[in-house]
Order: C-alpha cells, then structure tokens, then sequence
C-alpha cells in the first residue's frame, strides 16, 4: 500500500512537472507569461480541477522558500557587475524604500476596500510588494526583445533583491499582528531588526560567496559534483544566515552575485545546471502554489482584489516607482516602463502563506487576493511588455548579427576556454578582416580537413575556428564573427538618418543644422557636448535633442567615449508623450519657468499630484506649451 | 513638403559617371551651380565640409548629401543615377548608385530638416529605389521621385 501510494505520487507529480516542461513550447509561441501557466495547471490540477488534495501549508511554505532561494542564487550568479553597477543605486532604492512606499500605498486603500485593520492593511501590501524575479527576467530576455540596458538592469536587479525587503516586513507584520503588539511599541526594535537582518544578509553573503569560489577552485572535484557542490554550498548559506538571524534570501542572491563575477572554474557547466535547477524550481514553487489554492473560494472575494489589482498597478506601484526614481533623473518612458513592469508573483503567494502558519483572523482573505491580484499582474502586464517597451522606444535593436558560437570547457583551469566558431558569409572575418593575436586562433577545420590556423590562408564561408581565450574574451571577437545586420528603416529611426563623427567640432554641427548652441558649447567636440548633455555618461542608444534634430549615441567604448553617433531629422515624432513621471530636473527646469513667468512667484504646493505639473498637451487649459528639457512638442507633418 | 516643389525636371541627372566621392560632389555641385548661379567651388566646399562631419551615405546604396548656402534664393535639389556604385564611406559600407543633393539657404532651418526628412524616406522605399535604379531616363526618374509622393503623402 504504502508503495503503490509513492508510485501515484510521483506519477502524478513528474507528469504535471512534464505538462509544465511541454507548456513552455505553447509559452514561447504565443508570447504568454509561462508562469501564468504553471500556475494554472497547478490550479488545474487541484482540488477544484483534477482534484488533487494538497493543502499542507507549511510544506508549500518549506518547498517555495528552497524554491526561490535557488532562484535567487541563480539570478545573482548571472548578473553581471557591470550592469550591476550601471544601475544598483536606483534599483536598490525601489528594492527599498520603493517596497516600502508600494506598501503604504497598498495599504491605505485595502485599509477601506477590505475593511482591515491598520496592521492588517500593511500586512497585505508588504504581501504584495515585491515584484516577481522569475516573471521579470522571463519577459524581459525572452520576449525576443533587448530592452535597452539601464532599464533593463533596473528592472532585474530590483526584481530579485526587493524579495528580502518585502519577506521581512512580512514575517514582522505577522508577528506584530499574532502578538497583538501595537505598532508603536515597536518602532525601534523594528529598525534594529531591520538592520540585523539586512546587515548579517549582505556579510554572510559575501563570505559565504568567497567560500564558494575557493572551494571550487581549489578542490579537485569531480567535473559532475561542482553543480551540486555549489547549490548545495549556496543553500547552506542560506540556511545558515537564517539560523544566525540574517536574511538568508539576501545572502544566497548576494552570494551568487559575488560568485558568479569571480573566475570560477567550470562556470559554463555551472551556468547551465542553475539554469536547469532554476526552471525545475520556478515549476515546482507555482505548480504547488496553484495546488494549494481553492479557486472555488475566489469569486467571493474577486471584486474587492481585482479593485486591489487595479489600484497597485495603476496607481501604488507608479506612484512609488515615480517618486523613488525622482533623484535619478529617469526620462518619462523610462520611469513608466519600471512602474509598469512590476510583476507580481510566486513570492506574493509564498508570503500570503504566512499570515495562515501564523493562524491569523483573516489569512485565507489574504491568501486569496493574494492570488487573484498576482493572476492579474501577470495577465495584464506580463502580456504587454514588449508591445509597450516598443511604444516607448526602449527596444534596442541587437547590435551585431546572430553569431555561431561555441564555448568548450577545458581542464584545469579557470582561466581560458576554447571557442568553436563557424565562419558564416559576409561576417568581417569571411571577408578579410583579421583574427586579433590575442584571441590565440589555434586550428581551422574546412570541409572536414583540419589545419592550422597560419596555414589555412583567408577564412571560407563554413569553416570552423578555434580559439583558445581568456574566459573575459571581449565583445570584439564576436563582432568578427558575426552576419552582417542588414540596415532596416526600424534601424533608421532608431540611430537616425545619418552618421555623425563624435571627434567632429561640435560648431561643424552647429554650421549644418543650426543646433541653438551656448557659445562655451561650441568649442566642445560632439563627444564632449553629447556627454555633457547626458550629465557626464553617454550610454549605447542615448538620444540627445537639439534644437531641430536629435543626436542618437551609436555606439561606446570601453572608456565611455563615444564612438559612433547618428542624426534624426524629426526627433522624437512617434513617440508618445507621456504627461506623468517627470524627474526632479524637469519639475525643478519646471518651477522656475513659473516662477519667471510670474512676478510675484506663486506660492507652489508642496508634493503635487504629478499630473498638475506635465505640460498641458491635451487639456482644455489654455496655457502656453512648455517644452520641459529632453522633450519637444510632437511636430507632425 | 513635396519633392516636386525643390526638384525641378532639369535636376535630373539619369546615368551619371564618377570614379570617386569627390568626383561625385564635384558633378554634383556643377549640376546645382548651372541651376542656382551660385559658383561650383562654394557648393563643393559646404557639402565637402558637411562630409567631414560623418557620411551622408543613408545605407542601401543611398547617399543624400546637404549643406546651407547664405545666398540661396529658395531649397533646391539635384538628383543623380550612377552608372558605376562608388565607394561613399556609407554606414552599410554599401556602394553608393543614388545620390539626392539638397541645397538650402541658410535661414531655411526647419523646412531644410524636413526636406531632407521627406527625402530620406521616399528613398527609403523599396518599390520606388527599384525603379529608380532601373530606368536611365531623367524624365521617368523625375516621375518615380515626384508621383511617389501624390501616393504617399500624408
């Protein structure tokens, strides 16, 4: 009996993790959030579909939090530092301060819509207030889209260290709520607490991640073991912190981050085998997250959490997003592309969990709206990401060509690694260019004959080169090996109609197209003016309007230089332009044209709704248009 | 802004020989000094000069070379077919064969920026860029560049 029970169960759950495997394929085709779907078979599955029966919570509990501890080590391990440092300031902000406003928001309106008590209300918004990494770096790379860097790094590094933020102001509510403390006896314990946890967090993080990258470098592992090493490593990390009082979802994902910028050996087999656990994990955490709820139990509770749902998508998350990116000088598109991809997820539903393990009043409300309010942010944003980052010009066209790639693993070090590429036609090799020194070109095979490299003469269409490299190769290589991009009108109006020399005088500029330049301006290169322009940091697909045209940065080096810029003869004509999300510099250029304007100044309120301030571009107010900086009244033909 | 109004049937250069850039900006400004009176050597040097500042070659075998001229009565252009593709630094590295001149006085400002915006995408075409490289006529191009622009125009 006992044995036949195992069997069923493992039936049942290896063929529910098969459909979920299968159901990518679906995903992938017609672009659908693919945990929206796990999510659903996990509901499908369950005790109102199939009717499966699961509803240990503390198990779901204990599997979600491995669950996402992996995850988190994984997105750590494959974020870069580079794009890690581009965007860390802003993005731990809104891991912050951004959750914390997010959930105050949140929770003055569940205060009245849901009838809650104060706790209550905030409780449910610390709930709901983190967004989803799964979800976010799902729809963001696999959209076929590259959302252009300083956004999209945002986005990811927010969405997988804004988890700890919102589990902690969860697991306090909790206890707060079950021991009936009154929230202003705490105030100073919940700042130590706070800084305990975040403080051992980050510290065990970044020793647990030197461990890690010593012991695997140093010990002799079996090649099959290092994966498991490693997870395993990160999870006692995780564990560990936890049981020394820190964050253990803040250490593991710091770890990973620290580990994954070392050189680390064998770290394409690592990269592969995380990427592997981390879907394993993402299945598992919604399929039983889907199991465990009671759908039957969701219509009595839908108008108030679609209400909900509505109010953090529209209104919370922008206004947090807006105001905690008001020092960061985001453009308008930028600012509402962040607010708008705040996906809510498996974490939301994990921390409702809670609120039932601590045997609070009302925890199957919270459980449910929960739900429901995660299965709108993924209907509703999930679907509609990449149409939008394309209405806002934040799509990037890739830069080079696709390229045929690839990487070997060689033995006993850390250092190098041996690439395979195949010559395709008309890449820059196939048409003369020559392989750098550096890049250590070792063998060509050519129609199945293997020579060396100094002998093989020019490189053919279809032969194999390899290269023995520095595992830090640059982009360069690439770029060599690459297709050519064939030049699409979609390119034109990105980089604009013509090439500009950014070592040109920057008056040459000034002489062709009558820029309005200042008269220190015009001795500056276009280099300098353009980055001038850009507060001191260009960065690929940066857009400077001047005047009548626009400059667009077409590419940068390594130094920050840039290399290679275009020129837009109707600047900004398609793009919408949105009312809200002005940045400190635009409200301030904006306060000061008022108070020029009128003598004496008018007193200015303080903190006004966002709205009042966007220059009138479709009211009825008959003010006079005020192009703010970086903005410029649609001119159409 | 349409086409016809700065391209007069005359500017119309059907099968144009040229070994080099400079060849080409030379014929060029000849062509567009017979029509305005202005001197050949002051239209070379402002298109020379805005060269210097980054190809005007557009991609697809296209280039659309410009500048500002002070005594310039009014936007004018000159168009040529080249017999021979030369090599016009273009971004694409593509051989240039199209080339849409465009002269404008130097107050013109913005309807300089939007003549060469109308330019640029009526040779953005591809039906349109077929033809043009198809015929040898300076009357048929003239219709291709000019009768584009009664179906398209918005």
């Amino acid at each position: 009996m006992m044995l036949e029970a195992m069997y069923l169960v493992i039936l049942i759950g290896t063929l529910l993790v098969l459909i979920s495997a299968f159901s990518s394929l679906l995903a992938f085709r017609f672009g659908a959030p693919l945990l929206l779907l796990f999510l659903c078979i996990g509901l499908a599955a369950g005790v109102d579909g199939l009717g499966i029966n699961f509803s240990n919570a503390s198990a779901a509990y204990f599997i979600g939090s491995l669950a996402l501890a992996i995850i988190l080590f994984d997105s750590g391990f494959g974020t870069s530092i580079q794009s890690f440092r581009q965007a860390a300031a802003p993005a731990i902000a809104l891991a912050t301060i951004g959750v914390v406003l997010t959930t105050l928001f949140f929770a003055l309106a569940a205060r009245f819509v849901f009838d809650f008590g104060w706790l209550e209300a905030l409780l449910f918004g610390a709930i709901v207030g983190s967004t989803d990494a799964a979800a976010v770096f799902f729809l963001l790379r696999i959209g076929g889209i590259n959302i252009r860097d300083k956004v999209r790094s945002t986005l990811e590094i927010e969405s997988s260290s804004n988890d700890p933020m919102a589990i902690f102001l969860t697991i306090t509510l909790v206890q707060l709520i079950a021991n009936g403390t009154p929230l202003s006896e705490m105030g100073v314990d919940l700042l130590i607490s706070f800084g305990l946890q975040m403080g051992v967090g980050l510290l065990a993080g970044f020793i647990g991640g030197m461990i890690i990258v010593s012991l695997v470098n140093r010990l002799n592992l079996e090649r099959g073991l290092t994966p498991i090493f490693v997870i395993a490593l990160s999870l006692l990390v995780f564990s560990a912190t936890g049981v020394a009082g820190g964050s253990g979802f803040l250490a593991v994902y710091v770890a990973g981050l620290y580990a994954g910028n070392r050189q680390i050996r064998s770290a394409p087999t690592l990269k592969r085998f995380q990427d592997g656990m981390t879907w394993l994990a993402q299945i598992l955490m919604f399929l039983l997250l889907g199991l465990l709820a009671t759908p039957s139990q969701f219509p009595a509770i839908a108008v108030p959490a679609i209400a909900m749902a509505v109010f953090l998508i529209f209104i919370a998350r922008p206004l947090a997003v807006w105001l905690t990116l008001l020092p960061f000088d985001y453009k308008r598109e930028e600012t509402a592309f962040v607010s708008w991809v705040g996906l809510r997820g498996a974490v939301s539903i994990l921390l409702a969990i809670l609120p039932l393990l601590g045997n609070l009043e009302n925890a199957t409300t919270f459980f449910n709206a929960a739900f429901i309010i995660v299965l709108v942010s993924l209907i509703v944003q999930g679907w509609t990401i990449n149409p939008l980052a394309r209405r806002l010009g934040l799509v990037v066209p890739a830069r080079i060509g696709p390229v045929d790639k690839v990487e070997l693993e060689l033995p006993g070090t850390a250092l190098h690694e041996l690439l395979a590429y195949r010559v395709v036609p008309d890449s820059p090799v196939a048409t003369g260019e020559r392989i750098p020194r550096w890049a250590r070109p070792s063998l060509v095979i050519r129609d199945g004959k293997s020579m060396r490299y100094q002998y093989a003469g020019r490189l053919q269409a279809g032969d194999y080169v390899y290269l023995f490299i520095s595992s830090r190769y640059p982009r360069l290589l690439d770029r060599l090996f690459a297709s050519p991009l064939p030049v699409q009108s979609d390119d034109a109006e990105f980089f604009g109609e013509f090439s500009i020399d950014p070592q040109r005088p920057a008056k040459d500029l000034h002489a062709a197209y009558d820029i309005g330049l200042a008269k220190d301006e015009l001795e500056l290169s276009i280099d300098a003016l353009l980055t001038k322009r850009l507060g001191g940091k260009a960065e690929f697909g940066d857009r400077v309007v001047l005047k009548n045209v626009e400059i667009i940065v077409r590419d940068v080096d390594d130094q920050g230089r840039i290399t290679s810029a275009g020129l837009s003869l109707d600047p900004d004509s398609n793009r919408p332009n949105i009312p809200v999300f002005l940045s400190a510099r635009e409200i301030a250029a904006h306060l000061r044209q008022r108070v020029k304007r009128r003598q004496p100044p008018p007193k200015t309120p303080l903190g006004p709704p966002p709205s009042s301030l966007a220059p009138a571009t479709d009211s009825t107010d008959d003010q006079e248009p005020q192009p703010a900086p970086g903005e410029k009244q649609s001119a159409s033909d | 802004m349409a086409l016809a109004d700065l391209l007069a049937p005359d500017a119309v250069i059907p099968a144009l020989k040229a070994n080099s850039k400079k060849q080409l900006l030379q014929e060029l400004a000849s062509k567009a000094a017979q029509i305005t009176g202005l001197t050949e050597r002051e239209i070379f040097e402002v298109i020379l000069q805005r060269e210097r500042l980054g190809s005007t070659g557009v991609g697809n075998g296209i280039a659309i070379p410009h500048g500002k001229l002070t005594t310039l009565p009014g936007i004018v252009g000159v168009f040529a077919r080249l017999d021979q593709p030369i090599d016009f630094e273009a971004l694409d590295d593509q051989p240039v064969d199209l080339v849409f001149l465009l002269l404008a006085p130097e107050g013109a400002g913005a309807d300089h920026l939007k003549a060469l915006s109308r330019i640029a995408r009526v040779l953005r075409d591809q039906d349109t860029v077929a033809k043009l490289r198809a015929s040898d006529q300076a009357s048929a191009i003239y219709t291709f560049l000019t009768q584009d622009e009664a179906s398209n125009a918005a």
